[in-house]
């Protein structure tokens, strides 16, 4: 029996699919450089977000999930950390996704740059311009 | 069952679908600049989608990045470069 | 319109396929558990009954970035060096310094840079407090460091890059800034190892609270009553720096206006002067 929780998520997961093959089809098949950056951003968030998918919990009977902050800390009651670590989604792939994040920019201002040198040298940012140019 | 989780998840899923055209309209599109604007509604819904995934601290590094410096950083490409994607 | 009859048939695909999918099979559904790992990270972020495996640090996010996978993180903060380095290498040879007279005003409209005058303090103060509080709500020093780039990315669209390079914002101070950044990192890491060999005891690299192991050596998780999480803190707060001073520097280099330095360069060579 499907529930309605169930195909949402679904639909959640079976566009972020279809965003990774639109994603990889620009990055394989747009001959523009700057075309392909855009796309490779795009690829690399929904990456992301698959790891976010496998980290997040369901509703435990009726109960939301919640981020992983524990926010009664002052109050030092065992009991309401038994809740929490019952009912909060998975911080690992949050903690791997933010450091991807932050990398995947540095990267993509390397790429940026690297562009810029192709324009600087060939007078365009088009692949088949530059394969013809440099055989 | 519980309605409100299928409420939460209902608003995301509707939030990927547009996500989806976002990206669409994004890969498709000849002018760069339009291009870049369609990643940065993209960018913008998957915000929204990881908030709602429960994660508060991709959202804080995630809305700087992909909402203001991606785009920034393209469009001074763009602007240096070229605008239109030759067919 | 060709792209609507593209966009139509794409979330029919899309509802359709999710349909069969969902009715036939549930394995893609994350379940309402999460693995054992997972939990264990959960019930140790913050457990100050067990010193021995707490991390003393309500954010979850935090604590396995910096205490319970702290060398992955260190080892990303050199592969994103290395990037911005690579950058900063491909840019070399470009001038970044001031010319000797600008004429006229540059920049956007006068509303628009009497904005800009307000908001980016404001960006730098959110920037700094999601930094310093990373150990207690979420944010940390990789998202304050990003959302202080915005700030200088906003200035040099709105006032042109001479308004930053004359007020001291060149390559050369942010090179300093994250050398400093990067140097309280390393410090930060070694500082157990540190205060165990000053006092003869036996320490961990990146050790925050005392383990099994070296019982004795620990950075202080309360200071004033205020819970800082030991080495949390310093780590955000270096990481903050490193991140903002090395995007600030690569944005500098992508909106130099090189044409601008073409043509002085090819009046400086028409002129006589040497290349």
């Amino acid at each position: 029996m499907i529930t309605l929780s169930e195909y949402f998520m679904t639909i959640l997961i079976t566009c972020m699919i279809v965003n990774l093959g639109l994603a990889l089809y620009g990055v394989f098949f747009k001959p523009n450089l700057i075309k392909k950056i855009i796309a490779l951003t795009i690829l690399g968030d929904t990456a992301n977000t698959f790891a976010l998918i496998i980290g997040y919990r369901m509703w435990v009977a009726g109960v939301p999930s919640r981020p992983p902050v524990f926010t009664e800390w002052r109050s030092n009651n065992p009991l309401l950390l038994f809740v929490f670590t019952k009912t909060a989604v998975d911080p690992l792939p949050q903690a791997l996704v933010l450091t991807a994040i932050v990398i995947g920019l540095a990267v993509t201002l390397f790429l940026v740059f690297l562009t810029l040198q192709a324009w600087k040298i060939y007078r365009s940012v088009d692949m088949r311009d530059i394969r013809r140019l440099k055989g | 069952m519980s309605y409100g989780e299928a409420f939460l998840l209902g608003i995301t899923a509707l939030a990927a679908i547009f996500s989806t055209i976002a990206t669409y309209m994004a890969i498709m599109e000849r002018d760069l600049l339009k291009a870049v604007i369609f990643s940065a509604i993209q960018s913008t819904i998957y915000a929204f989608i990881y908030y709602m995934l429960m994660a508060p601290d991709i959202d804080l590094v995630y809305i700087p990045v992909a909402v203001g410096l991606y785009p920034a950083v393209i469009i001074a490409l763009i602007k240096k470069t070229t605008r239109e994607e030759k067919p | 319109m060709k792209h609507w009859i593209g966009i139509c048939i794409l979330i029919l695909t899309i509802l359709a396929i999710s349909f069969v999918v969902a009715a036939n099979i549930n394995v893609l559904v994350p379940s309402t558990n999460v693995r054992t790992l997972a939990e264990i990270y959960l019930k140790y972020t913050y457990y100050p009954w067990d010193k021995y495996f707490t991390a003393m640090s309500p954010e979850a996010c935090t604590s396995i970035v910096w205490d319970f996978r702290g060398l992955d993180t260190v080892f990303e903060t050199m592969v994103f060096y290395l990037a911005i380095i690579g950058a900063i290498a491909l840019a070399r040879g470009v001038p970044l310094k001031l010319p000797r007279e600008i004429k006229g005003e540059l920049g956007l409209s006068l509303i628009v840079k009497t904005v800009t005058k307000i908001v980016p303090v404001l960006i730098i103060a959110v920037a700094g407090s999601i930094a310093l509080h990373g150990h207690l709500t979420p944010g940390g020093g990789f998202q304050g460091g990003a959302t202080a780039a915005v700030a200088p990315v906003l200035i040099l669209v709105v006032f042109s890059q001479f308004y930053l390079l004359k007020r001291g914002v060149n390559k050369n101070s942010m090179l300093l800034l994250r050398s400093i950044g990067l140097t309280g990192i390393g410090i930060t890491a070694f500082a157990a190892v540190l205060i165990g060999l000053a006092t003869g005891h036996y320490a961990f690299v990146l050790q925050n609270q005392p383990k099994p192991l070296a019982p004795d050596i620990s950075l202080p998780a309360f200071v004033g009553g205020q819970l800082i999480s030991g080495s949390l803190w310093f780590f955000n707060f270096f990481e903050f720096l490193a991140v903002a001073a090395g995007f600030t520097i690569v944005f500098l280099l992508i909106t130099l206006p090189e044409k601008l330095a073409e043509a002085k360069e090819e009046k400086h060579v028409a002129e006589g002067g040497e290349k």
